[in-house]
């Protein structure tokens, strides 16, 4: 079996009084997708910065291909490509000397430089604006120009905090296309977070983290199944009573209180349930769809398990 | 070779902005020649030293180091910079650490030094006589005063976040540092605790290591001016080094809870 991408145990850290982390145990394979889910606050950064080398742990222990964050960082951080949240593209020069810059602070040789950046540019689409200075691409194609300088030396493990926030939809599908392809023909692993739940749906695993500890981890399929096979969504002032109403007669599985909501999961016999919502009283709307990781991220983070 | 590479792209990305922001040069050399034409020109009339060198000779090679000085120091900037904008935590990341990344820093804020020291060195012809055999000499001194200005100005960078904190410390520091140094007229008859820092003062040396080059009279011996020089440079380089990345100190010890510092 090969060494996996990262191995974290008890993992964690402080800042003076607020325990930023409260203790990470995590094992992310070659190749596999991983995604951390969180509110602002819940740990992410903090997880990412310390598995990064940037950050130095409180307590635990964390290897990058082996090689310790502590003891071994150099050589884990030339196994390592990092996309943080705030950009890291100088302004001031353009995508391709960004570019190079950025393979001489990843230690690639200067004879390789030129070949690395150019297939940089390639696989990211951002050959026609290699000239063009950084402070005149819009956002989404300086996100790409970022992302494209953390793989230009081919890291075995890539890192991104929140790599698609400010993206509009193109940008996005860019991105993911891009590293589905790093995955696929490279065995790239990638930890990345995000806001938009719906990015981390396709994850080999995904946690979600509330305050600085892992509240859930699983398969997607794991943290959907508690909902069974389908959610009603009820807004309303009777939402709350209504879905109490359904736990009582055994029809909810969970029912999750969320911003202006009520998430409801069913036990089946979903005709009957929405015969139920058409006639409650108090209910302004009611949805019938299929299990998201939004769901189970609200339903962690604060949910009422029916018993 | 990989930390040389680092240090290496590091000052290339700094010149190559200096390049796009051309103000930051002009303003550095602007400097020194409003001290030569109006500073140095008035007290030329008036000053009368013991050497009986014309004020304007004497105080030429502490406008060079002025320019190396300033010039190099205040490059520390883009380390401030880009901590406050982001872009030192890809640098911090980098296999090579924290040591090649002051390096290239170091290299990148000399080159602005000794450029700016060059332009002023080049109305040499109009204010004192520096032979053909002088020039090299001089050049090296400027290079050398350029590199311990540069590490100095990452000393005081290495744990500031805002450019405005910077501006304002780095400008505190070196006025003394210019006016105790003889640059600007002698300091062998300072009241003693201010020529005993005048004395330890790396730019005192610096000023020496020119006027030595020009032919000017020097109060102490070149093995104290490069004595000093070099013991300044190892120190300010070393605890820059370990003041520039708290959390690589921290790594592998225990550690009482405290804010972070962020990379």
């Amino acid at each position: 079996m090969s060494t996996p991408a990262i191995e974290a145990a008890g993992l964690g850290r402080d800042y003076g009084e607020v325990r930023a982390l409260e203790a990470l145990d995590l094992v992310v394979p070659s190749g596999a997708l991983v995604g951390l889910l969180g509110p602002n606050g819940a740990g992410k950064t903090t997880a990412m910065l310390l598995l990064a080398t940037l950050l130095a742990p409180g307590r635990g222990t964390a290897r990058v291909f082996g090689h310790d964050v502590v003891g071994a960082r150099r050589a884990a951080r030339r196994r390592l490509g990092l996309v943080f949240q705030e950009p890291t593209v100088d302004p001031f020069l353009t995508v391709r000397e960004n570019l190079e810059f950025a393979a001489g602070m990843a230690g690639v040789a200067r004879r390789d430089t030129r070949a690395a950046v150019d297939g940089a540019l390639e696989r990211m689409g951002l050959g026609p604006r290699a000239h063009q200075l950084a402070r005149e691409l819009s956002g989404g194609w300086r996100r790409l120009a970022d992302i494209a300088r953390a793989t230009l030396h081919a890291p075995a493990l890539l890192i991104l905090d929140e790599p698609t926030v400010g993206l509009d939809p193109e940008h996005r599908e860019r991105l993911w296309g891009f590293l589905d392809t790093e995955r696929r023909t490279h065995g790239t692993a990638v930890l990345f977070s995000t806001h938009y739940l719906d990015e981390a749906e396709p994850a080999d695993r995904v946690l979600l983290l509330a305050k600085g500890r892992v509240v859930a981890d699983g398969t997607p399929r794991e943290l959907l199944a508690p909902f069974g096979d389908a959610v009603l969504e009820v807004d309303g002032p009777g939402a709350a009573a209504f879905a109490a109403a359904l736990e009582a007669d055994g029809l909810a599985t969970l029912v999750v209180p969320s911003e202006g909501a009520v998430r409801i999961g069913l036990a089946g016999r979903k005709e009957h349930v929405l015969e139920r919502a058409a006639s409650a009283a108090g209910l302004t709307r009611s949805v019938l769809r299929a299990p998201t990781l939004e769901d189970a991220y609200f339903a962690r983070t604060g949910a009422r398990v029916a018993a | 070779m990989s930390a040389l590479a680092t240090a290496l792209a590091i000052t290339r990305r700094d010149l190559r902005r200096v390049r796009r922001q051309p103000s930051r040069l002009l303003g550095g050399i602007a400097r020194p020649f409003v001290w030569l034409l109006l500073v140095a020109t008035g007290y030329n009339s008036i000053a009368q030293l013991p050497s009986g060198v014309p004020y304007r000779e004497f105080v030429y090679p502490g406008v060079l180091v002025m320019a190396c000085l300033f010039g190099g120091a205040l490059t520390a900037v883009s380390t401030v910079y880009d901590r406050e904008f982001g872009m030192l935590r890809l640098m911090l990341a980098s296999p090579a650490g924290p040591g090649a990344v002051l390096l290239g820093r170091a290299i990148s804020a000399t080159v602005m030094g000794v450029t700016q020291a060059l332009v002023v060195l080049a109305a040499a012809p109009f204010i004192v006589d520096v032979t053909p055999l002088q020039l090299p000499l001089v050049v090296g001194a400027l290079v050398v005063a350029s590199a311990v200005s540069a590490v100095l100005g990452l000393l005081v960078a290495s744990r500031l976040r805002s450019v405005e904190n910077f501006a304002g410390v780095i400008n505190v520091l070196l006025f003394p540092l210019l006016f105790l140094s003889g640059a600007l007229y002698p300091a062998a008859r300072l009241p003693r605790p201010l020529a005993l820092f005048a004395a330890a003062n790396p730019v005192t040396h610096m000023v020496e290591l020119v006027r030595r080059a020009v032919g000017q009279a020097t109060e102490f011996s070149l093995g104290m001016n490069v004595a000093v020089l070099a013991g300044t440079s190892l120190v300010a380089f070393t605890l820059a080094v370990a003041l520039f990345d708290p959390e690589s100190r921290l790594i592998g010890r225990p550690r009482p809870a405290r804010a972070p510092a962020a990379p």
